[in-house]
């Protein structure tokens, strides 16, 4: 009898537990669902009602093209810079976890992730802007690729140290040096995280806007071609139109949004796919 | 009278405060193979990885004595540990391909010591397969990933990648302990074969395996070398009784 009424309070304990859990885990996400539903919302109309010239025309013509090059630009731009560098950390740190520098490497990157990044484009204004005496794609570029670097670093390091020991031994026994084994087996093993890594990095610097209020300058009635003149991007643009009083500006603002969030959909979402199914070592 | 390739003079290894090798003297002879059995833990995988300095990449290692091969001591300072390791190749108790092609695996060895010209590469890769009597299986699909072959493939693969570069003494440190029967019995006639040409070091669980493949034999015990002979005398007519215990059986 009292077997079976502690059986029922289990039961309904259980199934409290599982309703807390689901709720809190509802609450959790429900901001994000509802930021993505608020920019279709919003943002599709303006988008469907000005149509190509949305995406090709210029401010004026009532587009945002020259935002959308000066973000693919500012993006490839501050990966060329910092994905060499950023990978060679990653590297130094696997390569040397126990050396002075090789610690002071991975804490360094660590502290980097969580570094305030507006106090990047501050420093890179100092560094870049003033002396030129003007904004430009270069400058903005730079302060991206510092806030892409530990990210692309520490899923480097990350990403080698988990390639089972056998393989980095297997290199030495063919006769390898220190650097084919990094460069020619662990990187290859690696593959897989080093690439999420950059993926990361890139689509962290893409949406960023903080760095680029004293570097990039903004960019709107034409389309950027000079590395060392001022350009714009979409988080930087929504930025502006935000600060706007005219509703208008608020609209263009949410298409701009809805652009990047199809731009990031479009590419992540299949990477990330694609990068799943690849080969379980 | 056979020529002693390697031989080891009173080597003695410490693992930090631990020593794991005590005075090892052994004679590793030309296009034989010698066997290195024992317990678990008694030494005989770090002395095969004395043999091609394996680990000098292993922090807190200590090494005294010498390890000769063709009478220079590999320990010394001159000595190019790069160039060792070519001399002396290694294969190891799990399958280790690379993810890469079964052409790319085979071919990295030669390539890395500069060999770049796609005919030779070719040879040497289709003559390798061949002496690791795997090419007959892979032949039509060399560009496949190595990954995707069975476990006693992968095996012969490595070994195929080990003898590219064309080592003078093979090392294998348990190769057949993740392998079937079958597979193993490949590699076996594999290693026999392979002695014709090369001098192998074998480390073995596998008492059955030690008797049936060696030419000589070494038994190591709490990281001493109790007994070494030819493989016959061991098996047939052990002088000490801890190596009777152990290869009857009655050990521990």
């Amino acid at each position: 009898m009292s077997h079976t009424k502690h059986k029922t309070i289990r039961m309904i304990k259980d199934k409290i537990f599982l309703i807390v859990v689901g709720t809190l885990t509802l609450l959790a996400i429900l901001p994000l669902f509802h930021i993505i539903l608020s920019i279709f919302e919003k943002g599709l109309p303006i988008v469907m009602e000005r149509g190509l010239t949305f995406i090709t025309g210029t401010l004026s013509e009532g587009g945002i093209g020259p935002a959308i090059v000066g973000t693919l630009m500012l993006t490839i731009m501050a990966t060329l810079i910092g994905l060499p560098l950023a990978f060679l950390a990653g590297a130094y740190a696997y390569e040397f976890p126990d050396s002075f520098i090789g610690r002071g490497t991975k804490m360094l990157l660590q502290i980097m992730l969580e570094f305030p990044t507006i106090l990047v484009g501050t420093f890179i204004m100092g560094l870049l802007v003033i002396p030129m005496g003007s904004f430009s794609a270069l400058a903005g570029a730079l302060s991206l690729a510092l806030i892409l670097t530990p990210y692309v670093a520490v899923y480097t390091e990350e990403a080698m140290a988990e390639v089972p020991r056998i393989y980095k031994e297997g290199g030495y026994a063919l006769g390898c040096t220190r650097a084919q084994v990094i460069f020619k087996v662990i990187t290859k093993m690696a593959k897989k995280g080093i690439l999420t890594g950059i993926l990361i990095g890139m689509a962290k610097v893409a949406g960023e806007t903080a760095p680029l209020l004293f570097t990039a300058g903004g960019l709107y009635e034409v389309y950027p071609t000079d590395p060392l003149q001022p350009i714009g991007a979409i988080p930087l643009l929504i930025y502006t139109l935000v600060q706007s009083p005219s509703p208008q500006d608020h609209q263009m603002a949410w298409g701009a949004a809805l652009i990047m969030l199809l731009i990031f959909l479009s590419i992540f979402v299949p990477i990330r796919y694609a990068l799943k199914d690849d080969i379980k070592l | 009278m056979t020529k002693v390739k390697m031989e080891t003079k009173n080597l003695n290894l410490w693992y930090g405060e631990k020593q794991a090798l005590f005075d090892i003297n052994l004679p590793i002879y030309e296009k034989k193979i010698t066997a290195l059995i024992g317990p678990s833990g008694c030494g005989k995988s770090t002395f095969l990885r004395c043999l091609n300095r394996l680990n000098d990449l292993i922090a807190n290692v200590r090494i005294e004595g010498e390890v000769l091969l063709d009478g220079k001591n590999i320990y010394d300072k001159d000595v190019d540990v790069y160039e060792l390791r070519k001399r002396v190749g290694m294969v190891f108790q799990k399958p280790n391909p690379f993810a890469m092609s079964i052409y790319d695996n085979v071919a990295f060895g030669p390539r890395i010591h500069g060999i770049k010209d796609k005919k030779e590469l070719d040879k040497i890769v289709e003559w390798a397969l061949k002496k690791a009597a795997l090419w007959d299986e892979v032949k039509d699909e060399l560009h496949k990933n190595a990954l995707s072959l069975s476990g006693g493939q992968q095996q012969r693969l490595c070994i195929a990648r080990a003898i590219a570069v064309k080592p003078e003494v093979l090392l294998m440190d348990e190769p057949t302990s993740a392998l079937d029967p079958i597979s193993t019995l490949k590699i076996e006639e594999l290693m026999v074969e392979l002695a014709k040409d090369y001098t192998i070091v074998v480390v073995t669980h596998n008492m059955q395996q030690a008797s049936r493949v060696s030419d000589y034999t070494a038994f190591f015990l709490m990281g001493k070398l109790i007994e070494f002979g030819e493989t016959e005398q061991i098996f047939l007519n052990p002088q000490k009784k801890e190596t009777d215990d152990y290869i009857s059986g009655r050990f521990g």
